[in-house]
């Protein structure tokens, strides 16, 4: 077939790159993405049905003998339960306080954009160095909580870190967590009340209705999708947490306050369990894929 | 950071001696012939693991330079803190990246490091090298345990880590001490030889402290509280495995009451002590703030007050009980011979000759006593010839006690368990230990920790395990004789 044509007239090559320009211009990307993205996710997948450690690299097919293994693990069941524990006191912790925040800094006031600063810092460090921090903070001797404490209510000696009390263990984690995330929450909930019709708000209050119900009824449902999207972020934030909790307690005493991420680290670089690391990540993405999907679908009907 | 000018000269006038001298007064030794063997290769840079922190001090201000000023090559220190030196050095390996030459590596480890061929055996350098007559002035302890798997060398023992229990000489000469001691508890105030002593000294001086002086402090933190635990276990009678069934036996009722023990101790101790690591018992101890405490040799020359004007000990308090300490076994008689070191070479190395010939010159009878003698090093005399050093015997009043206490400490150490995949066991028993310091039932956790040992058995293969496992339990050092 020739692809010679007269002058005007278009030949075949540019009827084909223009009917298929987009692809054209899309595929280097699609196929970055697939070599980054979607190689590992398979390979990893192909490693879970394998028996790879740091002794043996046996690639034939072990069937579902490493998820079975993980499962069996009542120790993986241990760092779910306090992965869940974790996320469901922290994350609407950080969401009321983010709204509170919110509120506080909605009305402009001398010094707001310096306090707004002020607020943000935690969010910008890493968060291995805010466990580190806090965790010298809560030291039962040298650290400046028991001294505070001591301060306001006396004696006072609690020992936080190395303690068989989980909540007394749990609350460091929570207060260093909700610490350093609440800011992130309240900056994309300040973004969004500012967003909100000034309008309807002033048309509510012209009609005599309280700030609770102004808010109920007119900010909430206006900023609801963000805060969705705000919690969805918060939330696989909290489901894949490790830096704070290993900086804090290094997931113990024992393995109390250990989380899934940290439960991958351990079995993954720390043992060398390539394979049951691998089938790890997959009975993870799964979870959590079914557990979206569900969220969506509730918030779809609630929309 | 700079050296202080003592030890600069130290270094150079060594390094001089040792240029000067070329086949002369060294021409048989090990170091001279490490020496010019690695002229040959001027110019080119081996890559070494180390320890970051004081450890890693030695490559890199002392030995490093040193040996590029003798030979042309330079030295490439890479830091890797302690707890990631396993991991790093075998995913390197299983990467196939040949970024490592020489490595520093925990004896413990070596069954696995080599089983994963990480490491490269020694035994031809040794002998082209000329180097197994000086083997034999390397303390047995080390030399019999440390340096070889199965009949071949992987490692140069270069470091004698031991457990010693380091006390207040002036508290526990006191007259009245001893007087209100022996009418308490009907014996006389001497440095425990069971932890029963261990902990009624430890108590008189807490009830006597009034809240500025503790009985004790011990390293109980994560990553390390293992190995007082498997010294006590082993010291009261336990074992780890069943040598038959390789049934995990550290739920035992000994190894329980070990671990009871353990959480009584902390009666005595500071408040928070349960998580206290190095750091935290050092302070303490220098403050004055403890009547006794045990670890690693470095607090015996710390104590004392040696070299900590260096700037890389400035962070350390001001001793406030140099010549106050005294040194003996930790209760038991059987001190853990914890962690230590051995200089390996790397079998993804480009350049393994070069990097054993450091390794020799670094380990050599000539080289290594200049090393232990660095104030900041953190490596301890592991030879004869630093147990019997004049040299070192002058370095502060008490540092021939000290070597004293160490060559016996040596002569009866325990062996770190070290069989196949040791880091999981360690981990899981760990976990256990940590658990019970923070209120856990004793039996509950090791009867957990022994649930998990079994499994970790079942997965890497009882025939296999027991077999590594005969190897390391037939070592002089691994119980109690």
């Amino acid at each position: 077939m020739s692809v010679r044509s007269g002058p005007g007239e278009a030949s075949a090559l540019d009827l084909f790159a223009d009917k298929h320009f987009r692809w054209l211009i899309v595929w280097p990307a699609i196929l970055v993405l697939l070599l980054v993205g979607l190689f590992p996710v398979v390979y990893s997948l192909i490693v879970s049905f394998q028996k790879i450690t740091r002794r043996v690299t046996d690639t034939s097919f072990h069937g579902f003998y490493n998820y079975e293994r993980l499962l069996g693990d009542e120790r993986f069941w241990d760092a779910v339960l306090n992965t869940a524990t974790i996320t469901i006191i922290a994350l609407p912790l950080q969401l009321v306080l983010g709204l509170a925040l919110a509120r506080l800094f909605l009305d402009s006031f001398p010094g707001r954009q310096i306090l707004i600063a002020v607020v943000l810092l935690p969010a910008v460090i890493a968060p291995f160095v805010s466990g580190a921090i806090w965790r010298l903070m809560f030291d039962n001797i040298f650290g400046s909580i028991n001294e505070i404490l001591r301060l306001i209510l006396g004696d006072f000696d609690l020992i936080w870190l190395v303690n068989s009390d989980p909540v007394v263990v749990f609350s460091t984690i929570l207060i260093a967590e909700v610490w350093q995330w609440t800011p992130f929450m309240f900056l994309i909930l300040l973004a969004a009340w500012t967003n909100v019709d000034r309008s309807q708000i002033e048309a509510a209050e012209i009609d005599g209705a309280s700030g609770w119900r102004t808010f109920r009824y007119i900010v909430l449902p206006a900023i609801r999708p963000v805060i969705f999207v705000a919690l969805t972020i918060r939330g696989l934030d909290l489901v894949r947490l490790f830096d704070v909790v290993w900086g804090l307690t290094r997931g113990g005493p024992g393995n109390m306050t250990e989380t899934i991420s940290i439960y991958a680290y351990i079995k993954g670089f720390e043992m060398f369990n390539i394979s049951l690391t691998a089938a790890f990540t997959f009975t993870v993405i799964i979870a959590l894929s079914l557990l979206m999907m569900i969220v969506l679908k509730r918030v779809a009907i609630t929309a | 950071m700079t050296l202080p000018r003592s030890l600069r000269l130290q270094g150079v006038a060594f390094g001089l001696a040792l240029a000067a001298t070329t086949g002369v007064a060294f021409a048989q030794s090990a170091a001279d012939r490490a020496v010019e063997a690695a002229k040959q290769y001027a110019g080119e840079t081996l890559n070494i693991t180390w320890e970051a922190g004081l450890q890693a001090l030695d490559p890199l201000n002392h030995s490093g330079p040193i040996w590029e000023e003798l030979t042309g090559v330079k030295i490439n220190v890479v830091e890797i803190p302690i707890n990631e030196l396993f991991t790093k050095t075998i995913a390197e390996h299983r990467a196939g990246t040949g970024a490592y030459d020489m490595l520093n590596v925990v004896p413990a480890w070596m069954p696995d490091m080599v089983e994963a061929g990480v490491l490269e055996p020694l035994d031809a350098y040794v002998d082209k090298y000329g180097y197994r007559e000086e083997l034999q002035d390397i303390a047995p302890t080390y030399r019999d345990n440390q340096m070889t798997y199965g009949d071949q060398i992987y490692g140069l023992p270069d470091d004698g880590d031991v457990f010693l229990l380091y006390y207040r000489t002036d508290l526990f000469g006191d007259e009245a001490n001893q007087a209100a001691f022996q009418e308490a508890y009907g014996y006389d105030l001497a440095p425990p030889k069971t932890w029963d002593e261990f902990y009624d000294i430890s108590k008189f001086f807490t009830d006597n402290g009034g809240g500025d002086l503790y009985g004790s402090a011990l390293i109980l933190s994560p990553g390390l509280v293992h190995y007082l635990y498997e010294m006590r276990l082993r010291t009261a009678g336990g074992r780890f495995f069943d040598p038959e069934t390789m049934d995990a036996q550290i739920g035992s009722d000994i190894a329980v009451a070990v671990l009871e023990d353990m959480v009584r101790q902390l009666d005595n101790m500071p408040p928070g002590a349960a998580g206290w690591g190095p750091i935290e018992v050092l302070n303490a101890w220098l403050a004055g703030e403890l009547a006794m405490q045990i670890w690693w040799p470095p607090p015996g020359r710390w104590s004392a007050g040696y070299g900590v004007d260096t700037e890389a000990l400035s962070w350390l308090p001001e001793s406030t009980i140099a010549g106050n300490v005294g040194y003996a076994l930790p209760p038991g008689g059987h001190p853990e011979l914890a962690a230590g070191f051995a200089l390996c070479v790397s079998s993804n190395s480009e350049k393994k000759e070069l990097a054993y010939l450091f390794a020799q010159w670094l380990n050599s009878r000539d080289f290594s006593i200049s090393r232990v003698t660095l104030p900041f090093a953190l490596r301890d005399p592991f030879r004869t010839s630093h147990f019997n050093s004049e040299e070192y015997k002058a370095l502060w009043p008490a540092a021939g006690d000290y070597l004293a206490a160490l060559q016996d400490a040596a002569e009866t150490g325990l062996l770190d368990l070290s069989i196949i995949d040791t880091f999981a066991y360690e981990e899981s028993l760990t976990r256990a230990v940590v658990a019970a310091l923070a209120g856990q039932d004793a039996r509950t956790v090791l009867d957990q920790a022994t649930e998990e040992w079994n499994e970790i058995t079942e997965e890497i293969g009882v025939d296999d395990q027991r077999e590594a496992y005969m190897v390391w339990s037939s070592k002089p050092g691994a119980y109690p004789n």
